[in-house]
């Protein structure tokens, strides 16, 4: 009798809460000057989203809106899942996130969207719980545009193999997939090592470089590598330079000139390909505000800077928008960007 | 000069509220071996500590070697020729024997780079004082315990002791072992060197001392010379209950046997095993170690397995493969190390009583029913007379007494066919080893049937009403204890006349 | 002889340098490129921070403690100097990097040795907290990114002893001159721990705290000497893992301390303090990194990769425990003592 009663209490408290939280999902309206739109990255210290914040700030300023980033102080799941709960329990509008890892945050972000709040992603064309996700371009595309790099440097002939940051990591493979399918189909006399086809830098300089010394060792005939994290062609550089391959081994992929610079002198390395983080940034920001505010989201949506002025829905897909967002920096451009 | 090297006057120490030390006395003389006794808790390790200069008394004053203190710092106890031994040896387990002989004497004279060459000769001296014979270079956790004893006693010397204080210094010896640290004492006398042995032991205080000092409550409750005193007075003295000499008969036996073995035999543990087990009567068991005795009662309570013969349980042949098989048909089983097999030691007098029969104790929602549990631990708590504040305390606070009577509290709360007590009081006090006896009686009288395991005669005639004696793996003989003389059981046990 | 014989085979550090050839000797066959000059380097090169760090981490182990906190203080004394540097926009030696690293990991080893042995908090929660602390700092109050480092440390970064070459494969390799650095901290150590009474003493509280008490240690200060010692181990080593980097990267080192205790514990450390050699520390950080950085070389699949070196941590400090639980056994069989429970309760009053 007594666990009877104890079970009905508790289904009545469940139902109640769930007429609440159902309830919480229809949000009020709030004037725009009280929005909260909160970019959350991958990992605060980096270069890289450091420079992402610029675009955020540069957005919050245009927009008069109350933009900001704010990330976990390591590339960790774990940590990002905390702070964007504690975003959500800070009652923010819209989220803006990179994912560490795209199927560890489903939950987190399932839980921001059942609440009303915004969700958007960057980097993570494969995430469920998002409402869009943006792409600073195809990442087969991408990929393809680093093999063109890594091809010339190379003379259009040699074999190759992929250096992604962990086998885990979404986009970094679709780069590499997209290079190497750029291979197949251009560059008959480029070839993948077939023994050892993806490595793994762990996103981590000084890991690039121990990798790329084995490789060398391992696999003479290895003429090229085709990284996709930031961290692998200033890694392999190195390895490349103290090892005495210069202009025997070569390297293209991500990069930032604040880290690649002595090697892009030093002609180790010829190109580095990027998007400006700076962008992708704005564009989340500005694609958030864009949907607090009700506007319609469909192919040649307009976010309002460079790259990102003619954003395309990828074949098949009602989430994932894609723009053109990249550029090559080298020797002689590189003073341009200063990141 | 004094004819004491110790003699302590109205020594008063508390700690809190709590009074350890009610103005007590100890007077030792030279060359003399004297015993400290009490049960846990009277008051002698914070003598200990108060002379060698770890405690400050709150008052009173004693004199050591002639000179007066009200205090003493450490450093001059052992300038006045005293050296402690404590339980443990102080050693380092994972240093060699040389650097354990010699590190105390190095960091007195304040040396701060090691010089091997100067230990080694350290160490050589201390053992040579006692011919003592060990490899310096060995790691002390390879040694046997008398051994490590050894250390601790050479290591004393080298200070030009002059009391050489032995806390409990038997406990963890086999009788062999014991037997030459007394000769090692008796040479150390022979030397000058006073010795103040503390223990509660009282066929060792008889052996070994001279004169005696016995405190309760942090009190003198008597002194004087050994040869003066007797078991009794002794038992007296150290509980302040008297103890009737008791011995064992049972009452009510029913016919048929509750455990039989017939030809049981375990490769390598013992062979060919027949003995009939009633409810009602006490059955000891007792031989050397290694004469099989307790893998014969491991197999009774499926921590071993029997090749060959039969058990029979009730009349019926089992053959227990794992424990809980054995717990379910009612056998209980308190091991020789209750510490490392039975308890848990940081855990609740209560958790550790009820832990084996918890699904007993549980309500209909799944939840323990606080106030069944109270009522049973309180009873047990009451039974076994367990010296506890509180059945909160943590197991690991009590004497080794109560806590061997947490665990048969645990089992008796089971519901018993059989129970097995293998060394029921090893290291236990005085007063809870007659607790513990009068219970085992009453609980006989009441049909439970119960093995004991013991080499400790008077315990095997206080409680049993027949003893086997193992010998080598097969049961040499069965006597009753009654009317076999200790002396007589002691050759069965050994086999030599 | 016979009985050297049996004391070397109850030591871990012969089976640890078996379990090297043994792996080297398969690399080799798998790759032909163990045993060429540039691929030794390159392990040196390798082994340099890790192995700094490793012998910190085996002080404190043996004083029967644990530290988790040296990739923070190696990371925060690294990152503060760093920024120092390149504010003051400094040019001379790199020696200053060194000793304001030294300084800054000295005081916060000293923070842990306050709380470890004035307040006599559990290391492992001493350290975990301050580490969580020192990181806190870091990216809270001195808002932490990538920073390059200033010239000084640069050029000290690419300098080297000299270079292997592989001339089958027209290859080269440059010896680090911080692997200097590694091999005075061990010469330090090992004179420390073998031939100083403050060393021994090390041993002794890692044996027994109360013993060296009573044998007249003093244990407040020895703690707070090893803790202090290691923060200058990790303060030093965090600068040499920047300017081998070329780049201060403040989160770079974390993670690492799992990897180098698994090393300690492999290389025959006991983990509940007293033993452990510096000889064995180097093998177990060896046998770390040889694994790490020849898993290509072995043609294991990145997939496997880390399937691979758990399974050789866990057989690997499997074997030191078991071995250190045989010894173990070993002297209860000599007496057999059926309870020494209340003396041991005593002892620890």
């Amino acid at each position: 009798m007594m666990l009877k009663k104890t079970l009905l209490l508790m289904l009545v408290a469940c139902t109640t809460f769930a007429v609440f939280a159902n309830g919480e999902g229809e949000r009020q309206p709030k004037p725009e000057s009280e929005w909260k739109i909160a970019l959350v990255p991958k990992d605060s210290t980096n270069a890289w989203f450091v420079r992402m914040e610029v675009g955020v700030k540069e957005f919050a300023a245009d927009s008069g809106l109350n933009a900001f980033q704010k990330g976990p102080a390591k590339t960790d799941a774990a940590m990002q899942v905390q702070v964007i709960q504690d975003l959500i329990a800070q009652d923010v509008d819209a989220l803006c996130v990179v994912p560490v890892d795209p199927a560890a945050l489903e939950p987190v972000l399932g839980e921001a969207m059942d609440k009303g709040i915004v969700v958007v992603t960057h980097e993570a064309s494969f995430q469920e719980n998002t409402m869009y996700d943006i792409e600073a371009f195809n990442n087969a595309d991408y990929g393809a545009f680093i093999m063109d790099n890594l091809a010339k440097a190379m003379g259009g002939e040699g074999e190759y193999t992929t250096m992604v940051g962990h086998v885990t990591n979404a986009s970094h493979n679709e780069w590499a997939d997209g290079g190497v399918a750029r291979a197949a189909e251009a560059y008959p006399n480029i070839t993948l090592l077939d023994s050892e086809p993806r490595v793994e830098s762990e996103d981590n300089m000084e890991r690039a470089y121990e990798k790329a010394k084995e490789l060398f060792k391992k696999y003479p005939n290895l003429k090229g590598v085709l990284g996709t994290s930031s961290k692998d062609a200033p890694g392999v550089s190195r390895a490349i330079e103290e090892m005495g391959l210069k202009d025997k081994v070569f390297v293209a992929g991500t990069g930032l000139v604040s880290e690649c610079r002595p090697f892009l002198e030093s002609g180790t390395l010829q190109y580095i390909t990027l998007w400006d983080p700076k962008d992708a940034g704005y564009a989340m920001c500005s694609l958030a505000a864009k949907i607090l505010r009700g506007e319609e989201v469909a192919d040649g949506l307009d976010l309002g800077l460079p790259g990102y002025e003619n954003m395309q829905f990828a074949p098949g897909s009602d989430k994932v928008l894609i723009g053109s967002g990249w550029i090559v920096m080298d020797k002689n451009n590189m003073d341009e960007y200063n990141f | 000069m004094s004819d004491y090297i110790l003699d302590a006057r109205g020594i008063r120490k508390s700690f809190g509220g709590v009074k350890a030390l009610k103005g007590v006395d100890l007077s030792i003389r030279r060359g003399e071996i004297h015993c400290l006794a009490g049960e846990n808790g009277c008051g002698k390790s914070t003598l200990i500590k108060v002379i060698s200069g770890f405690y400050e008394a709150d008052g009173g004053q004693f004199a050591l070697d002639g000179e007066s203190f009200t205090k003493i710092a450490p450093a001059e106890a052992i300038r006045r020729g005293l050296q402690v031994i404590y339980q443990d040896f102080s050693v380092f387990p994972n240093l060699s024997v040389m650097e354990n002989l010699a590190f105390n004497m190095e960091l007195m004279k304040g040396h701060r780079l090691v010089n091997r060459k100067r230990m080694r000769h350290i160490a050589e001296e201390a053992i040579s004082r006692i011919n003592f014979e060990v490899d310096l270079d060995e790691r002390v956790e390879n040694l046997p315990v008398a051994d490590k004893q050894l250390i601790a006693i050479s290591r004393a010397l080298l200070y030009d002791a002059r009391l050489i204080i032995m806390d409990e210094p038997t406990t963890a010896l086999t009788k062999k072992e014991v037997r030459s640290l007394f000769d090692l004492i008796r040479k150390l006398q022979a030397q000058g060197i006073s010795i103040l042995f503390v223990s509660h032991k009282l066929d060792e205080v008889f052996e070994i001392s001279e004169g005696y000092t016995i405190l309760r409550n942090g009190q003198n409750v008597a002194h004087g010379d050994t040869k003066d005193l007797d078991a009794k007075k002794f038992a007296y003295h150290m509980t302040g209950r008297e103890f009737a000499e008791e011995t064992f008969q049972p009452q009510i036996v029913e016919s048929n046997p509750v455990v039989s073995a017939r030809g049981l035999s375990s490769y390598g543990a013992y062979s060919h095993v027949d003995f009939d087990l009633h409810p009602g009567e006490i059955l000891g068991i007792t031989g050397l170690l290694g004469s099989g005795r307790t893998e014969l009662v491991q197999t009774l309570f499926g921590l071993q397995t029997h090749d060959e013969g039969q058990l029979l349980f009730e009349g019926k042949e089992v053959r227990f493969t794992n424990v809980k098989q054995a717990v379910e048909k009612g056998v209980g089983y308190v091991a020789e190390d209750r510490l490392t097999e039975g308890l848990f030691l940081p855990q609740s007098i209560t958790l550790n009583t009820i832990v084996s029969h918890l699904d007993d104790l549980c309500s209909k929602t799944g939840f323990l029913d606080q106030s069944q549990v109270n009522t049973e631990v309180n009873h047990w708590i009451q039974e076994l007379s367990v010296a506890a504040s509180d059945p909160q305390q943590p197991v690991q606070t009590l004497s080794g007494g109560n806590q061997q009577k947490v665990v048969l509290a645990r089992w008796l709360a089971n519901d018993l066919k059989v129970l097995i007590l293998n060394g029921p009081t090893v290291g236990v006090d005085i007063g809870s080893k007659y607790d513990i006896h009068s219970l085992l009686r009453r609980l006989a009288h009441a049909g439970l049937a119960i093995i004991v395991i013991s080499d400790d005669l008077p315990e095997i005639r206080a409680t049993c009403s027949r003893v086997l004696v193992m010998r080598d793996g097969s049961i040499i003989a069965e006597a009753n204890p009654a009317t076999t003389s200790e002396a007589r059981l002691g050759e069965l046990i050994t086999g030599q006349a | 002889m016979n009985t050297t014989l049996q004391k070397m085979s109850r030591r871990t550090e012969p089976y640890i340098l078996g379990a090297i050839i043994a792996l080297s000797l398969l690399i080799q066959a798998r790759s032909g490129q163990f045993f060429t000059g540039n691929n030794l380097v390159d392990l040196a090169r390798s082994m340099t921070v890790p192995g700094l760090f490793a012998v910190g981490a085996m002080i404190v182990i043996v004083s029967g403690g644990i530290d988790v906190s040296f990739p923070a203080i190696a990371s925060l004394s690294m990152y503060i100097t760093t920024k120092i540097l390149l504010a003051a926009d400094y040019s001379g030696p790199v020696i200053l990097a060194y000793i304001i690293g030294g300084v800054l990991g000295l005081l916060m080893g000293l923070f842990n040795g306050v709380l470890i042995g004035y307040f006599r908090f559990p290391t492992l929660v001493v350290t975990l907290g301050t580490s969580s602390l020192f990181i806190g700092i870091m990216q809270g109050v001195l808002a932490a990114r990538e920073l390059p480092v200033p010239p000084a440390m640069f050029d000290h970064g690419t300098a080297k002893l000299f270079s292997a070459y592989n001339t089958q494969l027209g290859l080269s390799s440059d010896m680090p001159v911080q692997i200097l650095l590694l091999v005075a901290v061990l010469a330090v150590t090992a004179f420390l721990l073998r031939s100083t009474m403050l060393g021994r003493g090390i041993y002794a509280i890692g044996g027994d705290e109360v013993s060296a008490k009573r044998a007249g240690f003093n244990v407040f200060g020895t703690k707070m000497f090893i803790y202090g010692y290691v923060g200058v181990i990790a303060g030093i080593a965090g600068i040499a893992r920047a300017c081998m980097m070329r780049n201060a990267h403040p989160t770079n080192l974390q993670g690492i301390e799992m990897i180098i205790i698994a090393a300690v514990v492999l290389g025959g450390t006991r983990v509940t303090g007293g033993v452990g050699t510096l000889t064995g520390t180097m093998f177990g950080m060896a046998l770390m990194t040889i694994m790490s950085n020849s898993l290509i070389l072995l043609g294991i699949p990145t997939y496997w990769q880390k399937v691979f070196t758990g399974a050789i941590i866990i057989i690997g400090t499997g074997v030191s425990a078991r071995q250190a639980m045989a010894k173990r056994a070993k002297p209860r069989k000599a007496s057999p003592s059926p309870s020494k429970a209340p003396q041991s309760q005593e002892a620890s009053k």
